[in-house]
C-alpha cells in the first residue's frame, strides 16, 4: 500500500490539538509507519506543497485564512477538521459575540486598522470537510479512530448522544449531584467522558448533539437554580459560530462582507 | 439445600480479608459525595453496609460496558471468539439487584444463549444483603415483589443486632462457609431476631404506587397511546442516564476496530440505550423513534408490558435507579400514578 502523504495546518487557533500527536507516545511511531508526513510545522522543518490528506486545526477568521482553506481543499484528496476551533468554530467563536470594529479595537486597540477580521466559522463553514475531530483539545483515541477511517475511505461518525452516555459506562458521580452543573447532557459523546473521569466537568468543547431537547433542558437549569444567561454564556465558549447558520447579527455582518 | 449459618459482626472483617485472597472480592462502596459503586476490596472497612443502590447495578460483572467478543486477522483469515471468565465473589448485593440478575439469566440463557455472558457467570458467587430499611424516597421493590429474599444468590446476610443471619443457598455458598471460616451454626435467639425483622420490614415497606403488583401490567398493556409519554418526551433530555444504570436493561452495539498495522483488530460490544437519538436509526435515515416520548414509552413497555409476554416477569425490580438518575426528574413511581389515574 502506497503510503498517503499527510499534511498539518493550522488556522486561528492555540496550536494545541497538534501538541496532542506530538505527544502520542508509543502509538505515534504506528501511525508514523502507515503516512508519510509531509508539513508539520510544529514538529518538522520540512515542507511540502504536494499532498493527500490536510488535517486543519483552527478556524477561520481573515479573508486571507478563506483564500489559504480554499486552496488546500482544491490540493487535498481528504481535509480532516481537528479539533474545535476547526470542527465547530470553538473558543474564537467568541468573538462573534461582539460587533467586529467593537472587539477588533478592543484587542488591538490604537493598530486596529491593520488588522483584517471577518466572523469567526469552522471550516465545514468555509469549505467541504471529509471528517472532524471534535474536542479542545481532540481526544487521541478519537483521532486515531478518524484516522483510520480516512486512511481507509469509510466514514466515521461522532456519536450523537450525549457525554452523559459514556459517564454513567464510567461510574463517575454525576457532577449535578456534587452540586456542579456540567455541559454532559447537551455536549456531543466521543471522548469517553475525559473531562470528568478526572474530576473536572464538561464545558460542552464538542459541540452540541444534533436534538438538544430546549425545554427539558430549561426545567434541569431551573431545578438546580442555574440562571440562564450564565448558561448561554457558558454555551458561546465553543458554540458561537453554530448560529452562522441561522439568523444572527454575525451572519448578516458575513453577508455585507462577501457581497 | 436449606440452612442457616451466622456470622459475628466483629468478624466480618476478618471474613472479607480471608475471601478476598482467594477470590478478588467486589462490594458496594462510596464513591463522590453521595454515590455507591461496586469495587474490588481487600477488607470490610471500605464496604459500605448500608448503601442506597450503587450508580451501576453489579450487572457489569456478567455483561460488562464494554467487552470484545472476538478478534480477528484478515490475511490468515482468522476469527477468534473471545470468552472471559474470572472467578469472583460479589458481596452485599440487594434484594433488587438479585432480582436484575435473574432477569438478565433468563434472557441470556434463552436461544440463542448469550456464550459470553453465560461464561462470565460460571466464575461469579453472589452474597446477597438484605435491605432492613428502605434505602430512599425513590424505591419501590414493595410493589416489585423485590423487598424480601427471593432466590438468586449463594449466601444472603442479613444483619441482626450483633451478627449477621447467613442463608446458604448453594454448594458455592456452603464451600465458602466451610473453606473460609468464622461462620457458627444459627441459634434460636437469631432465628427469632431474624423473625422479628421481617414483621417489622412487614410494616415497613408498603406498596409505593397507586396500584397493585397484578395491575401493573394491565395498565401499561393499555397505555400506548397515553397522553403521558408526550409529557414524559417534553421532559426527557435523552441523556440515556435510565437505560444506562437499569440492572434489567441488556441493549448493546457491536462495533469492529481495526489495529494499525490494517489486518488485525477486534469486535466489540458495548452498551447501547433506546433513549440515545440514533437507536432506532436505520440505513436511509429513517427513525423508528425519533420523539423522546416514543422512547421513554417503549423503555417503560421493556420492563412492564414486553417481559411479562416472553418470560411472565416483570424487568423492573424496583431499585429506582432510572429515578435517582433521570437529569430532568422524571419518576418511574409518578409515571404509574398518573396512568393508573388515566386508566380508571
Amino acid at each position: 500500500m502506497k503510503k498517503m502523504k499527510v499534511a498539518f495546518f493550522d488556522f486561528t487557533c492555540c496550536e494545541g490539538c497538534q501538541l496532542q500527536v506530538a505527544n502520542m507516545g508509543e502509538s505515534l511511531l504506528e501511525v508514523l509507519d502507515l503516512i508519510e508526513l509531509v508539513t508539520f510545522r510544529e514538529v518538522m522543518s520540512e515542507r511540502s506543497e504536494q499532498y493527500d490528506v490536510a488535517i486543519v486545526e483552527g478556524s477561520i477568521t481573515t479573508s486571507h485564512d478563506v483564500e489559504r482553506i480554499k486552496k488546500i481543499r482544491e490540493t487535498a484528496k481528504v481535509l480532516i477538521a481537528y479539533g474545535s476551533c476547526a470542527a465547530i468554530g470553538g473558543i474564537n467563536g467568541m468573538k462573534n459575540n461582539f460587533g467586529l470594529e467593537e472587539i477588533r479595537e478592543y484587542v488591538y486597540k490604537k493598530d486596529a486598522r491593520f488588522f483584517d477580521t471577518i466572523p469567526t466559522r469552522a471550516i465545514h463553514q468555509v469549505v467541504k470537510v471529509d471528517y472532524a475531530v471534535n474536542g479542545c483539545p481532540v481526544y487521541v483515541p478519537e483521532f486515531v479512530k478518524v484516522l483510520k477511517a480516512a486512511l481507509s475511505g469509510i466514514p466515521y461518525r461522532v456519536p450523537d448522544y450525549a457525554v452523559c452516555v459514556e459517564c454513567k459506562l464510567n461510574e463517575n458521580e454525576c457532577m449535578y449531584d456534587k452540586g456542579i452543573t456540567c455541559f454532559g447532557p447537551v455536549t456531543r459523546a466521543g471522548c469517553n467522558s475525559w473531562c470528568i473521569n478526572n474530576n473536572n466537568i464538561c464545558y460542552g468543547c464538542r459541540g452540541l448533539v444534533s436534538n438538544p431537547a430546549l425545554n427539558g433542558q430549561k426545567d434541569i437549569l431551573e431545578k438546580y437554580a442555574v440562571p440562564l444567561p450564565w448558561i448561554e454564556n457558558k454555551m458561546n465558549m465553543y458554540n458561537k459560530p453554530r448560529e452562522l447558520g441561522i439568523d444572527d447579527p454575525a451572519k448578516t455582518e458575513l453577508r455585507k462582507l462577501e457581497s | 439445600m436449606d440452612k442457616f449459618v451466622t456470622l459475628n459482626k466483629q468478624d466480618l472483617n476478618d471474613f472479607i480479608v480471608k475471601l478476598s485472597r482467594s477470590q478478588p472480592v467486589m462490594a458496594p462502596v462510596a464513591r463522590g459525595c453521595k454515590s455507591f459503586v461496586f469495587e474490588s476490596v481487600d477488607s470490610a472497612k471500605a464496604i459500605a453496609l448500608h448503601y442506597i443502590p450503587t450508580i451501576l447495578p453489579p450487572k457489569k460483572y456478567f455483561f460488562p460496558q464494554r467487552e470484545t467478543l472476538l478478534t480477528y486477522n484478515k490475511t490468515t483469515p482468522a476469527w477468534d471468539p473471545v470468552l472471559e471468565s474470572r472467578k469472583m465473589a460479589i458481596f452485599g448485593v440487594h434484594t433488587c439487584d438479585l432480582a436484575g440478575i435473574q432477569c438478565l439469566n433468563m434472557v441470556m440463557s434463552a436461544s440463542p444463549q448469550d456464550n459470553n455472558y453465560n461464561a462470565r457467570k460460571e466464575g461469579i458467587t453472589i452474597i446477597g444483603l438484605e435491605c432492613n430499611n428502605y434505602c430512599d424516597e425513590y424505591a419501590s421493590c414493595n410493589v416489585m415483589d423485590n423487598h424480601l429474599p427471593n432466590g438468586g444468590y449463594d449466601l444472603f446476610f442479613t444483619e441482626l443486632p450483633d451478627a449477621f443471619m447467613v442463608h446458604v443457598n448453594s454448594n458455592a455458598g456452603e464451600r465458602i462457609v466451610n473453606d473460609i471460616g468464622f461462620f457458627s451454626a444459627a441459634t434460636p435467639k437469631h432465628t427469632q431476631q431474624l423473625e422479628e425483622m421481617r414483621a417489622r420490614k412487614r410494616e415497613i415497606f408498603k406498596p409505593e404506587v397507586k396500584a397493585g403488583h397484578k395491575q401493573l401490567r394491565g395498565i401499561f398493556a393499555g397505555a400506548f397511546d397515553s397522553r403521558q409519554w408526550d409529557r414524559i418526551g417534553e421532559r426527557c433530555v435523552a441523556c440515556g442516564n435510565c437505560t444506562n444504570v437499569c440492572p434489567t436493561c441488556y441493549c448493546f452495539d457491536v462495533r469492529d476496530e481495526i489495529n494499525l498495522d490494517f489486518n488485525t483488530g477486534t469486535r466489540g460490544r458495548v452498551w447501547d440505550s433506546c433513549q440515545n437519538e440514533e437507536f432506532a436509526q436505520v440505513a436511509g435515515g429513517e427513525n423508528f423513534r425519533k420523539q423522546r416520548g416514543q422512547r421513554q414509552r417503549h423503555r417503560y413497555m421493556r420492563k412492564f408490558n414486553y417481559p411479562v409476554e416472553r418470560f411472565s416477569r416483570y424487568f423492573c425490580t424496583g431499585c429506582g435507579r432510572c429515578s435517582r438518575a433521570c437529569m430532568a426528574k422524571i419518576n418511574l413511581k409518578e409515571t404509574i400514578d398518573a396512568l393508573a389515574e388515566e386508566k380508571r
